[in-house]
């Protein structure tokens, strides 16, 4: 059989792949093309990637350590936005942009850092799901299920809780953010159904398409077939939800550690709303500016995601 | 009947989820260490008389699951065992504090789901123009809002700056207002439920604009106006009501939601409500209002869902036939 | 003198009837000054491909055009009465109750959500001021007049569990039940099956004998009105080819367009596979663009007998013998 097809020179490659490779390459620059076009998807993204911006440079950036208290030792501590502290400072006379921009950084390493371990484990127990059916699907849906109705946020606070109790006077209290890798962590695991959820939904759907049976007639394995043609036109949905799960994740870790059980270490903007809600009415910019920053991060991730899952199905407008 | 059985097995399913999730916290507050010593270790003043009654009281020196069965039995008997922190019946704190927290979170997702409703029929039936575009960026913005940010926000400006609304608790400690306690209260109410009904506005009119505009197109709705039925009519009786039908489930979500966070939403406003005491029960160890509160909570996170499905199965005619 | 017709007692008189559509493409003129009407009793066979103007013609009848869609001039007269400058309240009178309408799409054209009896009843309640029972009473008439069984059982049902078949004759039955004098049916049998198509057909046509109704059916199927119409108007792109009763259409076409369609027909006398077949004619080219719409006579750019100065400027519908009207500069 592969002798007689070897005539031409398209398909020696018997796996089939020659084929979803043009399609693959036709969705992303017609997703890419539709995205531009759409207002909110743009905008999404400026936002983004003003976070991504000051998660990546803005310790240089900074005019202050984030820890520089010389506005205190100038009794210049919680004064309004001035030429010297273009947002204020806060009651220990931290300068609040400075701290702000770094907790940009602290933002995307959680959002990015607990997204990461829930699609490692979203897809690959999705995925497996969908495609294998039957008594794993069944038993991975009440799973799901099971997630859904927990009142997640309460079990994630006493988890951390539990943690930071259990790793006092052990070996491990000595690792720099640990705190807030943990929660880092926990995120990631509370993250992981959605995402296995979608990855399940388009598992069953995509199997079921009649190229991956084109696949399967030229002879392409089942490794192949879920790794070379599935997953690649299941990315767009997926990389929806994870996107939408970042932005979640900052605003559970912000929520986590403006309850004050983050890490007291980290310089994130649920920390900075910790310290200065209390003094919200002498000064407001304090809590005001890492508010403003949490925002900005959701909303980006958020637009983002919208403008994503219309530049990959898009609404038949009349 | 179908009904019948469909609930029976709901209600088995959330027994078991339930069940499964206050074994799950039991472990995990066990599995760290004896509780005792933890006790000891965070509150040095404890006496041993403390330690000796609490150690019979929970019947600490037996294993894991009789422990845990012990607690379960109780629970059945409506004995929710008595609170550390503050000697008193768990049971009765549940009562107290779980009823100022659905003193905000009901109304929260009353109005939402009305306001929703409102607003998403406005925006649907002047699709395109800027009364629509003005109604999808406020929701797209609502959406993304952080919750108690926007409690910040509107601490600071209505009852710092306006000085209209009070900024924290639920009733007034010196002088209630116009001498009625009903509406003390109410007043207390006002900022936590609009920071509530934020993001639940926001999302649900997204979503029911989105059906509308797509149920509108339909043609039995064209086959409504045909027929001579007023606008109102056709836009209420016929459209919105196919509709509203899936914003229906996720209302179940969204109350879920609020409860699962209502420990921030009460600490922005040190409301008195389970979740402010969850919060204060975790740092202080509490071991007996931890479990009873995910009890709680999650027995009413588990109903809502329930309520909703059997909502669905009566709203939809097409559902029925399974 | 009109256009279509040579008496002036009619039912319905539309003329000069223009709709455009304006969207962000730009402008679509769907309907361009179109012109047809029909007595008391009679029916009107409105044919034509998709985008020949032919579904929004009957909307407009309704004064149900969607948006982006307006009316920008003709008259509709209608038992004498011009429906243009109607304001809502006056078209819900009409709506329904003197001029009612059968949809494409059974499937798609009733409530999911409410039963028949509720979804009927309700129009006779608003129209007719009739309580609960007697609604619920008339529509179980009405649904066994359409040929359904056990009436009153199926009051109680939803339309998912009805079949194509059966909900196309309850459309028609919601469309008779305040005895309209007009009935507009869209395509009222694609989307259904062959073997239905011919009984929904025959009811209408029992149907309209015995209520005197008159009909406008709208189709793209020649082969649905040569049983049903009296008279029969072709249209194309926006505007009227010709306009004939339907013998002459059948017999004696004059339009290049109606010829050509007629010649798409499949017959059965003839042998369309195997030694010295004939293939299935087709009408070369496409439908036009709207918003750009071909220069003069909008079929010419498909016509086998266009000329130069079909190009050049739109024919008028002009009779070239009694009853028989064309749009053509050749004939």
């Amino acid at each position: 059989m592969r002798k007689m097809t070897s005539a031409n020179e398209n398909t020696q490659d018997f796996s089939g792949s020659s084929l979803p490779r043009q399609r693959r390459h036709g969705m992303w620059r017609l997703g890419w093309q539709r995205f531009k076009r759409n207002k909110t998807g743009i905008l999404g993204l400026s936002l983004v990637s003003v976070v991504f911006f000051f998660g990546i440079f803005g310790p240089s950036l900074a005019p202050y350590a984030p820890d520089d208290q010389t506005a205190m030792l100038e009794y210049r501590s919680k004064s309004p936005p001035s030429w010297k502290n273009l947002l204020g400072t806060d009651r220990m006379g931290y300068d609040i942009a400075s701290r702000v921009m770094y907790g940009a950084r602290t933002a995307l390493l959680v959002g990015v850092g607990s997204m990461l371990v829930a699609s490692i484990f979203g897809i690959l127990i999705g995925g497996f799901s969908g495609f294998a059916g039957g008594m794993s699907d069944e038993l991975l849906m009440r799973f799901t299920e099971f997630f859904l109705v927990i009142p997640v946020f309460v079990v994630i606070l006493v988890m951390v809780r539990i943690f930071g109790i259990a790793v006092v006077g052990t070996v491990f209290e000595k690792i720099p953010y640990l705190n807030l890798s943990c929660i880092v962590i926990i995120l990631g695991v509370f993250g992981w159904p959605p995402i296995a959820r979608i990855g399940r939904a388009e598992f069953l759907k995509l199997k079921e398409m009649e190229f991956v049976e084109a696949a399967r007639c030229l002879g392409a394995g089942r490794m192949n077939i879920i790794f070379r043609h599935i997953l690649p036109n299941a990315l767009p949905s997926l990389i929806v939800i994870i996107a939408l799960g970042v932005g979640q994740s900052i605003l559970l870790e912000a929520m986590i550690s403006f309850l004050g059980f983050g890490d007291p270490k980290a310089i994130s903007w649920g920390q900075l709303l910790f310290f200065n809600y209390e003094f919200l009415k002498i000064a407001p910019w304090a809590s005001i500016a890492p508010g403003m920053g949490i925002f900005i991060a959701v909303l980006g991730f958020n637009l983002l995601a919208d403008g994503l899952t219309d530049a990959f199905n898009p609404r038949l407008k009349e | 009947m179908g009904i019948a059985r469909f609930i029976i097995r709901r209600l088995i399913f959330m027994v078991f989820l339930v069940v499964g999730v206050t074994i799950i916290i039991f472990f995990m507050i066990n599995v760290i260490g004896d509780p005792i010593e933890l006790l000891m270790a965070e509150r040095p003043g404890i006496t041993q008389e403390v330690i000796d009654n609490i150690k019979s009281y929970y019947h600490l020196d037996r294993s894991f699951a009789e422990q845990y069965l012990y607690w379960l039995w109780n629970v059945l008997h409506l004995d929710f065992g008595l609170s550390i922190t503050y000697n008193l019946p768990v049971g009765g704190m549940l009562i107290s504090w779980g009823w100022e927290t659905v003193k905000i979170q009901v109304p929260a997702i009353l109005i939402s789901f009305l306001l929703s409703i409102v607003l998403a029929v406005t925006a649907a039936t002047r699709q395109y123009t800027k009364t629509d575009f003005t109604v999808m960026s406020s929701a797209l913005l609502g959406r993304s809002m952080p919750g108690f940010f926007l409690g910040i926000l509107l601490i600071l400006i209505f009852s710092y700056w306006l000085g209209i609304f009070p900024s924290y608790g639920a009733h007034s400690t010196r002088n209630m207002l116009m001498n009625s306690a009903l509406l003390d209260s109410l007043w207390h109410m006002v900022l936590p439920v609009m920071m509530l009904s934020c993001f639940n506005t926001a999302t649900l009119t997204l979503l029911i604009r989105s059906n509308m505009v797509d149920v509108l197109r339909q043609d039995f709705i064209i086959a409504a106006r045909a027929s001579g039925l007023k606008n109102s009519r056709v836009v209420y009786g016929h459209a919105l009501k196919n509709a509203i039908i899936p914003a229906l489930t996720y209302l179940a979500i969204l109350f879920g939601l609020m409860l699962g966070t209502a420990p921030v939403t009460e600490t922005v406003f040190s409301w008195p409500g389970l979740g402010f005491l969850y919060i204060s029960a975790i740092q202080q160890l509490d071991y007996p209002v931890i479990m009873g509160e995910t009890l709680i909570i999650t027995l009413m996170l588990v109903m809502a869902n329930l309520l909703t499905d059997i909502a669905y199965v009566f709203i939809d005619p097409r559902i029925r036939l399974e | 003198m009109t256009a279509t017709t040579t008496q002036t007692d009619l039912l319905l008189h539309v003329t000069g009837l223009q709709i455009h559509f304006f969207t962000g493409a730009g402008i679509v003129k769907a309907v361009d000054r179109v012109d047809f009407g029909l007595k008391p009793g009679e029916t009107l066979g409105l044919v034509g491909e998709s985008g020949s103007g032919k579904t929004i013609s009957s909307l407009a009848l309704l004064k149900l055009i969607p948006r982006p869609g307006k009316i920008l001039a003709g008259r509709i007269i209608f038992e004498n009465e011009d429906l243009i400058p109607k304001k809502e309240s006056e078209m819900i009178k009409v709506r329904g109750k003197k001029i009612a309408m059968v949809f494409q799409n059974p499937a798609f054209s009733l409530n999911p959500i409410y039963s028949i009896g509720e979804q009927l009843g309700e129009i006779l309640m608003w129209h007719e001021k009739l309580n609960k029972k007697e609604a619920n009473e008339k529509t179980a008439e009405f649904l066994n007049l359409v040929g359904i069984t056990d009436p009153v059982g199926r009051l109680k049902q939803f339309p998912h569990e009805l079949s194509g078949g059966m909900k196309q004759r309850v459309c028609i039955a919601r469309a008779l039940l305040c005895n309209p004098s007009l009935v507009l049916a869209d395509e009222p049998t694609t989307n259904l099956d062959v073997t239905i198509q011919a009984q929904i057909l025959e009811l209408l046509s029992s149907l309209k004998k015995r209520f005197n109704m008159a009909m406008i059916l709208v189709t793209h199927d020649l082969g649905v009105v040569a049983n049903m119409a009296d008279r029969i108007t072709v249209m194309y792109a926006g505007r009227i080819c010709e306009s004939a009763t339907a013998k002459i259409i059948f017999e004696n076409p004059a339009h290049p367009y109606t010829m050509a369609l007629l010649q798409t027909i499949p017959r059965v006398d003839k042998s369309y596979t195997g030694l010295g077949a004939k293939r299935l004619t087709v009408v070369p080219g496409r439908i036009p663009n709207l918003i750009h719409p071909p220069s003069g006579c909008r079929f010419h750019p498909r016509c086998s007998e266009a000329e130069k100065g079909c190009s050049q400027a739109i024919p008028d519908l002009k009779a070239i013998e009694d009853g028989h009207f064309v749009s053509c500069w050749r004939r």
